[in-house]
């Protein structure tokens, strides 16, 4: 399986395989399912993930026979998108020029103070909304004190005691592809939500010995999330963060794009025995993509287990995720614990934003920020859509789920279906997951570079609904047309008249054909070769240049042998 | 001429009498003149002169921006303006050049004032005295040497006149200033720069020393100080001018460089409470780049109409009693009490019990926030810095030793261990908690039907040199700000005005406390008092 | 009306220069009324121990220079024990006399910014366009104790 796509979307290129083995054993098309099973004109070739060299086991035996459980809380920096920043009113594109969004205030010159952007506050309250937590009616602001030279105050402005919002939940399922596991159902407490400021960027400059700053990214507006530490393992988080990006795209308050630093996620791991307290934990740091988030914590909770098994102590510290070499090292020297000594913003009042429809508090002159106002402005939710999915379209939660990830996909179903709505949707489904898909990936295409227009695909789906053509019949008009031809499908059918044939007459005589011309492979099928069915019904395939309805040919081709076979 | 106040200079030019250029030429003369009281920082000739310039402009052509046109002022070196130094009056910020101006700054400029200088100031405004600068202390132009005659009014015309010669008090032994100089809080390893003169002067109190000694000898017609625990109003006091420290968040901090961002104000000082009046209304209103300024609008305060004394209610609170409050400032306060219930006023006194705490309470909440507004000062984006280049800590911490005063490094060391996770509860918290307590103090009181508070400035007149510096920086603060800085904590508008000179020759001054954004009653009793006791005008010998 | 008023006026200010120290008003407390508070009431004093020498020393990087340095700080908290002793249950802390307030939102639009010549006018070091650091996270070297200054002194 090429790996097309960005990392962003890797989780699904795992969950692709499982699906196929499983939608073959769906009943996904018309057919019988005897029928099914034997036509397997296509091998899925058994797919082994980079994972699987890790445990994806979450407990396993030590020489002692007892069990280690290993625990992980995630802490998530998403980038607000918004035109300025947090405080000041300097630009926040990515890529701009050293220094060159940078104000007075995010420089620290002395003598100036901090702005708050309004809709910085918006797109953390609807993101709180979406994850169902608790907004604050009045939040305040802290400074959290440490030396670093990207950070020209001294102090990052960030919400400590009171925080935007609080005691949220976020559902999200989890697939593991290669693993034993079903997908399951998972849930992560929100501990709170948070608005600070994101800090500048320090290039190290080893030779010289020294540190190159750019304060661009200074005061760029950040939600931080907090969750507790109710995750087992790194397949669980990975999945928690590919739910987190569908929602934040979603709501448009974050672009996710991890290599751009818009999304960062820190690990906390430790490791215990059953029935024990919890080990001490670790942060881990540098995780640059969903994929990573898996290998960096299946990558500690190991390291952990080895250090304590050999007898060793697990110490507190901050680790970065090395990429290149795929392990953890350890970064900041955290042995003196950090005393950040939090103390209130003196420059910024408390900020209110009004629970209800209620009237604005007096002595304020500008539109409060009204969280009801808000939340009727909550987009659709992924897991309303996968629910909707489900319930309204009846396709497998499966496929529901690799329908939602992909946007551009979700788009062409929705079209497909409104375009007829007497389109069967799981059939729509399957021509959307399997075989544009496939196809896209054998070409090495993107789904954004697709040639297939959603009214294209519609048509195919109904070609086969309507039997006129069969499946393999339907992936050589998607090749035709990738190869540049212009013509509509119904047109390609038209032109290479590759319509099916379902004449039952004409299928007996096909059948007929087969078994003359195969003297032999019906004395082997005879005498128990069972396996040689196949080969039969390849041969019939052939001879109708793979035209035929299988089902029925299958059928047919059966019913002739019995006859033989039982005279 | 340069004795006016801002009002009479202003008639002055509205009627052609004289012209913006002259009135700086002779401001700049005497601030030249005045040099060794160490008034200003930096004098900021061309600027002054170009101002100057543009408003003979606009007088000519009759549009005057307001009151304030062609008028020479001073602010003091902590308020950010642009590409001329703002040194704060530490090594840390000697070469530092704003890129912007401060927004009341910038208001004075739009109103057409003319800017004089840069005064001094003690550094990052820690002191009471004007004493820790890098530039040098500052000198009380009252019996400084120079000559001076005190005029009286009596009404609106000059009647009476007094020749006064100040000159140097023999009380006391001399001591020589290299000797003083190593018991002050100013650790500068390579040696002071201080004058050589001998003979021990009057301090001109802090931390905004230069700009009330700026007024007062006639440099300029009004300055902008800072007030965080009675920056604007001690000086005042000492140098017999006007301080009035604003409500907070009625005037904009945007440019001002912090000293504690809960408490700071811009101060106005000014000869005359109408004066005090004029500035204000220029200044004040909501600023968007300041999100702690009030978004009400402000209504212009207006004067003109006396005030019925007989309405008022005044409050003595009877903590403002505090060990070493000298008998002079007894008498002044009971005086004007007095004449207060005299002409109708209600007199009462009053209780805020909490008061004894206020300084305790301060001290951490002040010390606190500077461990934190300092912490940028580390070389990177401005400032000093030093050689080191072995590692970010070793920059910081060499430049930090070299760049901050001996007070200065010790409030943050001292704010950080109040910071510290196992103190928080016990100082700060604990410390904003006591603050509530100050501030409800104030509360009963205005709700008990006070209109405003009566009570001292500080404990004496303005004291010696070589006396000052006998205590450290932080036991002189406690008692120097004793009066001044509860209303700091509870953000409530107070005024100083003079009242009458001590036995030194020396100003007595007392300060009228009032309810939040009520400047309108607070300096109508201020001009009432004012015309009632007639402080004598300080006019220097030309 | 007006004559008469400034005439009270006159009248006023010479009884007010006549006034001696004799007899106060009577809404003035003759004596001060603030009683220091005893040492026996306050929380022993605080003595500051090498460790937090050192913490305070890296949180603040400032040093305390010498003993003295030491002893002002424990002055400082001597001098800030005395809220300790203030009852204050039941009170809620005072952050800013604004708490009633609400915080102004800004619009989400750039008005700031590109004017990198102007924020890097007053750095010391910069390259090309970036600010220069020396290399970070290299602790502190360690220096002799200020504890045992004196002894040191004394040894001399």
């Amino acid at each position: 399986m090429i790996l097309l796509y960005s990392e962003g979307k890797s989780v699904f290129t795992f969950a692709l395989p499982a699906l196929l083995i499983r939608a073959w054993t769906c009943r996904n098309f018309s057919v019988n399912n005897n029928d099914a099973k034997h036509f397997l004109s296509r091998k899925v070739k058994s797919y082994v993930s980079p994972t699987s060299t890790y445990t994806t086991e979450t407990k396993f035996k030590n020489k002692k026979q007892s069990y280690w459980k290993s625990v992980v809380g995630l802490e998530i920096h998403a980038q607000i998108t918004s035109t300025s920043k947090l405080f000041s009113q300097a630009g926040t594109e990515f890529g701009v020029p050293v220094n060159a969004n940078v104000s007075f205030f995010d420089a620290a010159i002395p003598g100036t103070l901090p702005m708050l952007n309004r809709r910085c506050v918006e797109a953390g309250v609807l993101t709180a909304l979406a994850l169902s937590c608790r907004v604050n009616p009045v939040s305040f602001f802290d400074r959290k004190h440490y030396f670093y030279s990207d950070l020209p105050a001294g102090y990052q402005i960030t919400q400590h005691r009171v925080p935007l919002a609080q005691e949220g939940v976020l559902e999200f399922h989890v697939f593991t592809p290669g693993s034993h596991h079903k997908p399951y159902s998972k849930k992560s407490c929100i501990k709170q939500l948070q608005l600070e400021q994101d800090s500048g960027k320090s290039l190290h400059d080893e030779e010289a010995c020294r540190s190159l700053v750019d304060l661009n990214r200074a005061g760029i507006p950040l939600m931080e999330l907090v969750f507790e530490p109710d995750l087992e393992d790194g397949e669980e988080a990975a999945a928690l963060v590919k739910e987190l990006m569908l929602i934040l795209q979603r709501l448009g308050t974050c672009s996710c794009k991890m290599e751009e630093g818009a999304l960062r996620v820190d690990a906390n791991v430790s490791v215990h025995h059953e029935g024990e307290p919890l080990g001490v934990r670790t942060e881990v740091k540098n995780i640059g993509s969903v994929r990573a988030v898996g290998h960096a914590i299946q990558y500690e909770i190991h390291r952990q287990v080895k250090v304590l098994e050999a007898g060793g102590v697990i110490i507190n510290e901050t680790r970065a995720w090395d990429a290149d070499s795929k392990q953890t090292v350890p970064m900041r020297d955290k042995e003196e614990k950090q005393d950040y000594r939090y103390m209130p913003e003196p420059n910024l009042p408390p900020l209110r934003v009004l629970l209800n429809d209620q009237p604005a508090v007096p002595n304020t002159y500008r539109d409060h920020i009204n969280v009801q106002c808000l939340r009727r402005k909550l987009p659709e939710l992924p897991s309303e859509t996968r629910a909707k999915l489900t319930n309204k379209y009846g396709i497998s939660p499966e496929s529901a789920a690799i329908l939602v990830n992909e946007n551009v996909l979700l788009q062409h179903f929705y079209d497909i279906m409104e375009e007829k709505k007497s389109r069967d949707p799981k059939l729509s489904t399957n021509i959307l997951i399997m075989e544009l898909l496939t196809i896209l990936n054998k070409k090495k295409l993107s789904l954004e570079a697709s040639p297939f227009p959603s009214h294209t695909l519609g048509e195919i789906v109904d070609l086969l609904q309507s039997e006129k053509i069969n499946l393999v019949t339907a992936r050589k008009i998607l090749q035709e047309i990738i190869s540049g031809n212009s013509m509509s499908p119904s047109e390609v059918v038209e032109k290479y008249e590759w319509t099916q044939i379902t004449n039952p007459s004409e299928i007996e005589k096909v059948c007929t054909a087969v078994i003359e011309q195969n003297p032999k492979l019906v004395e082997q099928f005879c005498s128990g070769k069972t396996k040689v069915f196949n080969s039969l019904v390849g041969k019939a395939a052939k001879i109708t240049e793979n035209r035929a309805n299988m089902a029925t040919v299958v059928q047919v081709l059966t019913a002739k042998l019995r006859k033989i076979q039982n005279p | 001429m340069l004795s006016l106040s801002v009002r009479q200079i202003s008639r002055k030019l509205q009627d052609g009498v004289i012209v913006p250029s002259d009135v700086c030429t002779a401001c700049l003369y005497q601030a030249e003149k005045l040099k060794k009281l160490n008034i200003f920082v930096r004098l900021t000739k061309e600027v002054a002169e170009h101002q100057a310039k543009e408003s003979d402009v606009r007088y000519t052509n009759g549009n005057v921006r307001s009151l304030l046109d062609g008028i020479p002022v001073a602010v003091k070196d902590n308020y950010c303006t642009r590409n001329i130094e703002t040194t704060c009056s530490s090594r840390m910020l000697e070469s530092f050049k704003p890129p912007y101006n401060a927004t009341v700054v910038q208001k004075l400029q739009d109103a057409g004032a003319v800017l004089l200088g840069k005064c001094n100031m003690d550094e990052f405004a820690m002191g009471s005295g004007t004493v820790d600068s890098i530039h040098g202390p500052t000198k009380n132009i009252w019996q400084s040497g120079e000559k001076y005659t005190l005029l009286r009014n009596v009404g609106e015309r000059a009647t009476s006149v007094e020749q006064v010669q100040g000159c140097n008090s023999t009380h006391g032994s001399k001591m020589v200033y290299q000797e003083l100089h190593h018991l002050s809080s100013h650790s500068n390893k390579e040696g002071s720069s201080s004058p050589s003169e001998e003979g021990d002067w009057f301090i001109a109190g802090g931390s905004s020393g230069g700009s009330a000694v700026a007024v007062a000898s006639g440099a300029v017609f009004a300055a902008l100080g800072s007030d965080t625990g009675g920056s604007t109003r001690n000086p005042a006091a000492y140098c017999g001018v006007v301080g009035l420290k604003p409500s907070y968040g009625l005037l904009s901090r945007h440019g001002l460089i912090p000293l504690v961002n809960s408490m700071d104000v811009p101060g106005i000082l000014t000869r005359t409470v109408d004066d005090a009046a004029t500035l204000l209304n220029i200044l004040a209103g909501h600023d968007l780049l300041d999100s702690t300024t009030v978004q009400d609008s402000f209504i212009p305060l207006d004067l003109s109409q006396d005030i019925d004394i007989s309405r008022i209610r005044i409050g003595i609170p009877k903590e403002y009693n505090c060990p070493g409050m000298s008998d002079e400032v007894m008498e002044t306060w009971s005086g004007v009490a007095d004449i207060l219930e005299r002409a109708g006023a209600e007199v009462v006194q009053v209780s805020m019990p909490h008061t004894p705490s206020s300084i305790a309470c301060y001290s951490v909440l002040n010390q606190c926030e500077v461990a934190s507004n300092m912490a940028r000062y580390d070389g990177i984006e401005f400032g000093l810095r030093t050689a080191e280049n072995r590692s970010t800590e070793e920059l910081y911490a060499s430049t930090r030793s070299q760049g901050f005063n001996e007070t200065v490094r010790g409030r943050i060391l001292a704010g950080n261990y109040f910071l510290l996770q196992r103190n928080y509860p016990h100082y700060f918290l604990q410390a904003l908690k006591v603050r509530r307590l100050i501030a409800q103090d104030f509360t009963h009181a205005w709700s008990s039907g006070i209109d405003v508070l009566l009570t001292p400035t500080t404990l004496t007149d303005a004291p010696r040199y070589s006396q000052f510096i006998s205590r450290d920086n932080r036991e002189q603060c406690a008692s120097q700000d004793y009066c001044t800085q509860p209303a700091n904590m509870a953000g409530c508008p107070a005024v100083t005005l003079p009242i009458k000179l001590s036995k030194q020759g020396l100003p007595l001054s007392l300060q009228l406390m009032g309810q939040s954004y009520r400047e309108d009653v607070l300096l109508a009793v201020a001009k009432w008092i004012e015309t009632a006791v007639d402080f004598p005008r300080l006019q220097l010998e030309t | 009306m007006h004559r008469l008023w400034k005439h009270n006026i006159f009248l006023e200010k010479f009884w007010f220069l006549q006034q001696n120290a004799r007899s106060l008003n009577s809404k003035i407390p003759p004596t001060p009324i603030v009683k220091p508070i005893e040492e026996n009431k306050l929380p022993p004093r605080t003595k500051i121990d090498q460790k937090t020498i050192d913490l305070l020393e890296r949180l603040s990087l400032v040093d305390f220079a010498n003993k003295k340095g030491i002893e002002r700080l424990e002055d400082a908290i001597r001098f800030a024990d005395q809220i300790r002793v203030i009852d204050t249950t039941g009170v809620e802390p005072m952050i800013s006399v604004l708490e009633d307030r609400t915080l102004y939102l800004h619009d989400d639009i750039v008005t700031d910014g590109n004017c990198r010549k102007e924020v890097m006018s007053n750095a010391a070091l910069t390259e090309e366009s970036y600010f220069v650091a020396p290399q970070g996270n290299i602790p502190l070297i360690p220096r002799d104790s200020l504890l045992t200054e004196d002894e040191n002194l004394d040894q001399k």
